[in-house]
């Protein structure tokens, strides 16, 4: 994936939810789905998480100018925004 | 005395041939040869003395596993200060605990000052704000600049605050000498001296892996470690660089989060470096036995890996004996797999298994070892052996009383040793409870055979009894481990009075594994109690299936059962008492959004996961064999027990902050 390209929503969602697939979540993923308690996360899943996101999207979530990611659509924000510029 | 870690710093200087190499998640490799790492610890000594800084001052460290962390650590020592590592935050998941966490540790460690890697500042800051005097948080750029010989400062300085993982409830922070860090580093050291001869020289010994199958040791001249785990954790820190510093010899480091994602990489990572020794707990190795596929090491060579030790958790024989039927086909001896003890509090190692032996499996009599004797059983409970003392080190069982039991009597587990802590910072009552005269209280329960081989057989204060015998939790877990739909390592077996019951009852709380429970959660709860029925002869009272990775555990990942006991009876454990899963969690998530409850919205929604396991439960009880007659009452009591945790946890949890989920790494 090109990061300078354009990304859809859609397309954001789609890769999380192989994602969340990949962590054992079934249900459809929702914007307000939280991390820990919806996905049911635990330190290594979220770990896990962190290092399928970094890598599918090629960014790093470490910025130092972002706020906590709690819910799914946090971390949608966080994506459009890093995939934007 | 003057102390060696100024000396080590001043020697590792001088060998630009060795360093740390970081590897990180696409197996991309950066060595730093030991004179520049020691240059930047220079620059970060420098900076914190001119911020006045003294001797024995703690610096609390938030870094990843980097350069950086190197960096800080090592100037923190070269600055005669204390370092006091702390886990990394993370941006992602239950954030708050985390930083309520990270407020606790540092009110706990009482630094000096905080360092952080400059993209962890803006998690730190609220955590830093909340303590009392007011805390510097800088990065290290931000240090004044200024370079500093090591401090010259006694031995007996307080050396690193390194928090626990041996402690129920919150962490405590473990104050190490100087000179403790000096001689545990030493000791590691001297179990795998370096050949003189080819000292320095790169080990090519590629062997024909048809030579693995007998103990056939690879020679060996220059040692090296590969180590992913966390830098805040003693094994880690202690166990890795420490030792890497004092020779001065080549290490390897992976991110823990790398390892976690990828377990591949971990032996991947030590076939690339050739690497002699890696550490790490059981759960690795079964990660590992899991989660790596074979095409992932086509081409790895796990000759070169002399020392698998396994620490910092129970040893589970099965775990380790598939790890090495599994991974011989990529050249991994049977024999590099050793056990090991230790803790925190010891300054990390106490026992060792032998070397380039396999490991040793005793086979008890179950019954013997809950009236507290070790009587070999062809048939009875596998239990790994530990090994035996480091040297100026010594192990005894005791009873209650204090009193030192003979061999094969199972006890509390004492150390003495020339590593042990000072006590728990600031904390005088719990130091006096965990050091007497000379000896450390480890709670640990276990006994020493006539060989001298400690063998662990559970936590003294986690101990559950039923109709008066006594049950290392351990067992009973290992038994529901066996079932399947259960998440490795999610059980604990705890034992508790319930009101208006006779006597204690077993509850279990079993995480189930990721996806949907098949058969649902009640065929999966009568499954457990089958198999605590058949494995252990016991009933269980209750027992409460979980999502995965709710029960609370140390930093480490060691599961904290008083914890776990205390949250199940405040109602704070969510339980997936729903089947489907997804049903389950969508419903307790409207009920909690309609209150708006935020935060603890997830331990609300439970009461619905309560009063259906008590449905669920209760059924299943019921079909049970109608074997025992007193099995109707305790059924009844449990059922009461869970009603309570149900009750209270409708009567509003607002208050009950579910405390310290662990944001530990690996």
């Amino acid at each position: 994936m090109d990061p300078a390209a354009a990304i859809s929503l859609g397309e954001i969602r789609g890769t999380l939810a192989e994602i969340a697939a990949k962590l054992g979540f079934s249900g459809p993923l929702t914007p307000e789905l939280r991390l820990v308690e919806d996905l049911r996360l635990d330190s290594v899943g979220i770990l896990t998480l962190a290092v399928e996101v970094e890598d599918r999207f090629r960014i790093c979530l470490d910025a130092a100018d972002e706020a906590a990611i709690r819910t799914i659509g946090d971390l949608e924000r966080v994506l459009r925004a890093k995939l934007e510029t | 005395m003057s102390d060696a870690l100024r000396e080590w710093l001043e020697r590792a200087a001088r060998r630009p041939d060795r360093g740390i190499t970081f590897v990180d998640r696409r197996e991309r490799e950066t060595t730093v040869p030991w004179p520049d790492l020691v240059a930047r610890a220079s620059e970060v000594a420098g900076g914190l003395l001119a911020l006045g800084v003294e001797p024995g001052d703690r610096v609390a460290l938030a870094f990843p596993t980097g350069e950086g962390f190197l960096a800080a650590f090592l100037g923190a020592l070269a600055a005669g200060a204390a370092p006091a590592p702390l886990p990394p935050p993370s941006r992602l998941g239950n954030v708050d605990e985390q930083q309520r966490r990270l407020a606790a540790m540092l009110a706990a460690a009482a630094p000096r000052l905080v360092l952080a890697d400059a993209p962890l500042l803006p998690l730190l800051r609220e955590p830093v704000a909340s303590v009392r005097p007011a805390l510097r948080l800088l990065a290290l750029d931000e240090l004044p600049r200024a370079v500093a010989d090591p401090v010259d400062v006694d031995e007996e300085t307080l050396g690193l605050v390194q928090f626990s993982s041996g402690t129920t409830g919150s962490p405590k922070p473990v104050a190490l000498s100087r000179r403790a860090l000096a001689v545990q580093a030493r000791l590691l050291n001297a179990l795998w001296p370096e050949a003189a001869a080819g000292d320095g020289a790169p080990h090519e010994q590629s062997e024909p892996s048809a030579v693995h199958e007998r103990s056939e040791p690879p020679a060996v001249f220059g040692h090296r470690g590969f180590s992913w785990l966390p830098l805040h954790h003693d094994m880690g820190l202690v166990g890795c660089v420490l030792p890497a510093l004092e020779r001065p010899a080549d290490l390897w480091l992976l991110p823990p989060e790398a390892f976690v994602a990828k377990p591949a990489l971990w032996l991947r990572g030590i076939a690339r470096a050739r690497a002699t020794v890696s550490a790490a707990p059981t759960f690795a190795f079964a990660r590992a036995l899991r989660r790596v596929r074979d095409e992932e090491l086509d081409g790895v060579d796990l000759s070169s890996w002399r020392h698998a030790l396994c620490g910092a958790e129970a040893v589970s024989p099965q775990t380790l004996d598939e790890f090495a039927r599994r991974f011989a086909r990529w050249g991994f001896r049977r024999e590099a797999l050793t056990p090991v003890y230790g803790l925190a509090e010891a300054g990390l190692a106490v026992t060792f298994g032998a070397l380039d032996t396999p490991f040793t499996v005793g086979r008890f009599d179950r019954r013997a070892l809950l009236a507290g004797r070790a009587v070999a059983d062809p048939h009875g409970r596998e239990i790994a052996g530990v090994g035996r003392p480091l040297p100026g080190f010594a192990v005894a069982a005791r009873d209650d009383d204090g009193r030192d039991l003979p061999a094969g009597r199972v006890g509390g587990i004492w150390v003495r040793g020339p590593s042990l802590m000072e006590g728990y910072l600031g904390d005088a009552e719990a130091t006096a409870e965990a050091l007497r005269d000379g000896w450390l209280d480890t709670g640990d329960l276990g006994f020493v055979d006539a060989q001298g081989e400690l063998y662990l057989v559970g936590r003294r204060k986690d101990l559950v009894i039923v109709r008066g015998r006594n049950h290392a939790p351990e067992e009973i877990e290992e038994a529901v481990a066996s079932v399947a739909g259960v998440r490795q390592g999610g059980v604990a077996a705890l034992g508790w009075l319930p009101e208006r019951a006779a006597e204690e009852e077993l509850l279990l709380l079993v995480e189930r594994a990721r996806g949907d429970v098949v058969d649902g959660v009640a065929v999966l709860a009568a499954a457990c109690r089958d198999a605590v029925r058949a494995r252990v002869g016991v009933e269980a009272g209750s027992v409460a299936v979980l999502p995965p990775g709710t029960l609370p555990r140390t930093s480490s990942g060691k599961l904290r059962r008083t914890e776990a006991l205390r949250r199940w009876l405040a109602g704070e454990l969510a339980t997936a008492g729903v089947d489907p899963a997804g049903v389950a969690a969508a419903a307790a998530d409207e009920t909690s959004r309609a209150k708006g409850e935020g935060m603890d919205s997830a331990a609300n929604g439970e009461s619905i996961g309560h009063a259906a396991n008590h449905e669920v439960f209760g059924g299943a009880a019921n079909g049970d064999d109608a074997g025992a007659a007193g099995n109707g009452e305790s059924i009844g009591s449990a059922a009461n027990g869970v009603g309570r945790g149900a009750a209270a946890s409708a009567e509003g949890l607002g208050s009950a902050s579910s405390r310290a989920r662990s944001p530990e790494r690996g």
